[in-house]
């Protein structure tokens, strides 16, 4: 599955692979601790970050390079 | 506004659906998707991952449908929330168009559970509401999308056997 921009899939794939391994060993079996990912999210964001302003595609009332724990609890 | 809702079961128990479900687009109601991006993805204090994600889908609309509608553009941007309980058993998934939505507006509802009476099966339920706005043959647009629906489920449904075989499977279609 691509990215929107063209030019994050690499990093995509890459945040992808990192996430599903975290997801399924880790997340999956009670362990949300030490998350590899983080750097990895953070340029792929940049980039996709890029791609939506230059597509003009609306999002709205999402903070990016956000990638992390303990957040507000959201309603589901 | 046409409400489209369905239930599946996979022969197999949760986590394993779930991981699957993670690798590929798990919306099996659009096959269509082109791009998938996260935007966000957090733990919140209940453990529970909440993840945001920007996904382009081709919706595979016929071209009269487009010449209706006086647009040659097919690709449309969803935004989705999905929330993985992990001690509870729970996935969600509610998505949203975010473009075109001058004429139509289509919500989608997923829910992974355990099955009730099976732990090593898992039961999908999907929910879609579909609202077409402000033109004639409005009625008549909105079966056409919740058939398109209906039938790219059934067909993704068959194309996702090849990881895992689906068990039974009911769709339920209020008359109109």
């Amino acid at each position: 599955m691509n990215s929107v921009g063209e030019a994050c899939t690499d990093m995509k794939r890459e945040y992808d692979q990192c996430f599903s391994r975290w997801f399924a060993e880790k997340f999956l079996k009670g362990d949300c601790s030490g998350d590899p990912c983080t750097d990895l999210f953070k340029r792929y964001q940049q980039c996709v970050q890029k791609a939506i302003k230059e597509k003009e595609i609306p999002i709205e009332g999402l903070e990016f390079m956000g990638h992390g724990k303990e957040k507000p609890e959201s309603s589901s | 506004m046409r409400v489209w809702s369905s239930e599946h079961v996979f022969g197999h128990p949760w986590d394993t659906v779930i991981k699957a479900a993670m690798r590929k687009y798990p919306n099996p109601m659009n096959p269509s998707v082109v791009g998938v991006d996260v935007l966000e993805r957090s733990v919140d204090s209940r453990g529970r991952l909440h993840s945001h994600r920007l996904l382009s889908t081709e919706w595979g609309l016929p071209g009269l449908v487009r010449a209706i509608l006086g647009t040659s553009r097919t690709l449309t941007y969803i935004r989705e929330h999905s929330i993985v309980d992990p001690v509870g058993k729970k996935m969600e998934l509610c998505s949203t168009n975010i473009t075109l939505t001058n004429w139509v507006s289509v919500s989608e509802r997923l829910v992974y559970t355990p099955h009730p009476e099976d732990p090593g099966r898992t039961v999908l339920t999907q929910e879609a509401v579909i609202t077409v706005k402000g033109i004639s043959l409005g009625s008549y647009l909105e079966s056409l999308m919740a058939n398109t629906i209906s039938s790219n489920a059934k067909k993704v449904l068959i194309a996702w056997g090849g990881w895992l075989p689906p068990a039974d499977h009911t769709h339920t279609w209020p008359p109109p």
